[in-house]
């Protein structure tokens, strides 16, 4: 194999994938080019990719807007919450249908996915009415627990991977020794997965921190998220792109350097149910 | 084995009760809600009028239409991303090891939130001012970059707007499809090329079917995404020009939020809800289990 890895077949393959990396990263790096323009740049005709000044008067602008820091806060505390709870909810529900063979550990499974089918519209119209109800309108918990719908079941379907995936006689020998099937379970077992549950809360995080329809739907003012106030923008300010594309900037890129930071372990977890399963 | 069990069902217990009452109780009241006529001033003077919604929703020529909307882009959308997805995935599987850089920014538009995707689409899909447009004038394809009005044309809007669905999601096809690969008997591959068989015949006769499961999960995952879609469109068009970029989960949104009529908006809701999981139990089952392992 070695005395072709240099082979015309193989430095055309390499083009190949360097071309559609490129293709593939050159929309993201233009929006953060963007939004490094000064005002008079952004519109030019014919746009130029790279800034000719680069300022920072976007980001100050943003920062500076009455909604923008609040929103932020508001994106943090709903996606931490909600992937806290996911995880306290799922992590023991993923190790109880995975990990035992009871029977009705197929259907609690096959619950979870199905939750994963129903769109978002038709469960946060019903779930408009009941927040009302209780006066959980435009509160961080009541959009946290519609959130909690979306990242729950993703956790137990993780989670359940990472369990099936450990033998079970540690857990047996875990018992002889004498520990009850909690200690096995918070001793032995969760430590096993631990690299697992960070993974879980990762794509928790960050499919609360993305999330748009719920948000829409069940905050005003109070409670709002930052991707409802990059969708305002074109309406409040008109098409202000400069700011826009610093805010989009600003709100991705803390999840982007997470990525690749975490890049290994998130394509394992990506893969690993859709493989493995 | 009775503790065992019991032990079992009290790990699941919490998890269960939260999706019985946050999703199941909401989809039932959904259904209930959908038998109602709700005046908007005053929701407590309902009036219960059978199918009477339902039969509305499928009378509105707008409903009809915005969920025909809604397979077209799915279809168009899933057709892209599984040929790029695949392509990819392919060349990426043939580099081996040094394809890892290539993987690496490949997860990235993964994270970028779909808003945010949208957005700068259509900053690029943006006539005279947009990269695209001009783009394509440079190279000669059109003559102005006023040419094409991607997110305005009624014809093509529908199709423009599914450009950033493309964009973030191939690479989770391509991801999920290069693992699968990984995965495939190197040593059937070898005894297929020392029989002689073509490239296309070894895609054909092992790779895909060794691959079923996996591309089992991508269709339906992408595909019930897909047919959700409802932001990354919302901040291009909010469903424009005329509608013709409208599609369902927008459909019910207006119905609820701008008509404020509570009872079509959960007609419409509750027959796409059945459709989605029956569309995808049968997948599911065509799919993936015919060689049923499990």
């Amino acid at each position: 194999m070695r005395n072709n890895a240099f082979s015309s077949r193989q430095i055309g393959l390499s083009l190949a994938a360097l071309a559609i990396v490129v293709v593939y990263a050159l929309p993201y790096i233009y929006l953060v080019s963007t939004s490094l323009k000064p005002a008079s740049q952004v519109l030019q005709i014919p746009p130029s990719f790279w800034p000719q000044t680069v300022t920072l008067e976007n980001y100050t602008r943003i920062l500076g807007t009455a909604t923008v820091p609040g929103s932020f806060a508001n994106s943090v505390i709903v996606a931490l919450t909600s992937t806290f709870l996911a995880l306290v909810l799922a992590v023991p529900a993923a190790y109880g249908a995975s990990f035992f063979r009871v029977r009705l550990s197929i259907y609690f499974m096959m619950f979870a996915l199905i939750t994963r089918m129903v769109p978002t519209v038709s469960l946060g119209v019903p779930l408009f009415t009941i927040l009302k109800d209780v006066g959980l309108l435009d509160t961080h918990l009541g959009l946290i627990l519609a959130h909690t719908t979306i990242s729950l079941p993703l956790a137990v379907w993780l989670m359940s991977a990472f369990f099936e995936s450990i033998p079970r006689e540690l857990e047996e020998a875990a018992r002889m020794d004498g520990c009850n099937r909690f200690q096995s379970f918070f001793l032995v077992v969760l430590p096993l997965v631990s690299s697992g549950m960070a993974i879980a809360a990762l794509f928790c995080f960050i499919a609360s921190w993305n999330e748009f329809l719920f948000a829409l739907l069940l905050t005003a003012d109070q409670a709002k998220t930052t991707p409802i106030v990059i969708a305002e923008f074109r309406t409040a300010y008109g098409l202000d792109w400069g700011p826009m594309t610093a805010l989009a900037t600003l709100y991705s890129l803390p999840v982007i350097l997470i990525t690749l930071l975490l890049q290994k372990q998130i394509i394992g977890g990506l893969t690993f149910g859709a493989v493995k399963g | 084995m009775k503790a065992e069990r019991r032990f079992a069902y009290l790990m699941m217990a919490p998890a269960c009760l939260f999706l019985l009452l946050l999703v199941a109780y909401p989809v039932l009241l959904l259904v209930y809600n959908s038998f109602f006529d709700v005046p908007l001033i005053d929701p407590s003077r309902r009036e219960f009028i059978g199918l009477g919604n339902y039969i509305d929703v499928l009378q509105s020529s707008r409903v009809r239409e915005s969920a025909g909307r809604t397979l077209r882009y799915t279809a168009f959308a899933l057709s892209f991303e599984m040929l790029f997805g695949f392509g990819a995935a392919l060349i990426f599987s043939a580099l081996g090891r040094r394809s890892k850089w290539h993987r690496t920014i490949f997860t990235l538009p993964l994270m970028i939130p779909p808003i945010v995707a949208g957005l700068l689409w259509r900053f690029l899909l943006a006539q005279n001012t947009g990269l695209v447009n001009n783009f394509l004038a440079a190279i000669g394809i059109i003559d102005s970059p006023s040419d094409i009005a991607w997110l305005s044309d009624p014809a093509i809007v529908l199709y423009a707007v599914a450009l950033p669905d493309i964009w973030i999601t191939t690479s989770f096809v391509a991801l999920i499809v290069y693992a699968g690969l990984q995965n495939i008997p190197q040593d059937q591959i070898e005894a297929a090329k020392i029989d002689g068989a073509s490239a296309i015949r070894r895609f054909w006769h092992i790779t895909l079917p060794t691959l079923r499961p996996v591309i089992a999960v991508v269709l339906i995952i992408r595909g019930v995404d897909a047919a959700k879609t409802f932001d990354l469109i919302w901040i291009q068009t909010q469903g424009g020009p005329r509608f013709q970029s409208e599609v369902l989960s927008m459909n019910i949104y207006q119905r609820m939020v701008r008509y404020g009529d509570l009872g079509e908006a959960s007609a419409s809701a509750t027959l796409f809800t059945i459709v989605m999981v029956i569309i995808a139990v049968i997948a599911y089952k065509k799919i993936w289990s015919p060689d049923n392992e499990k």
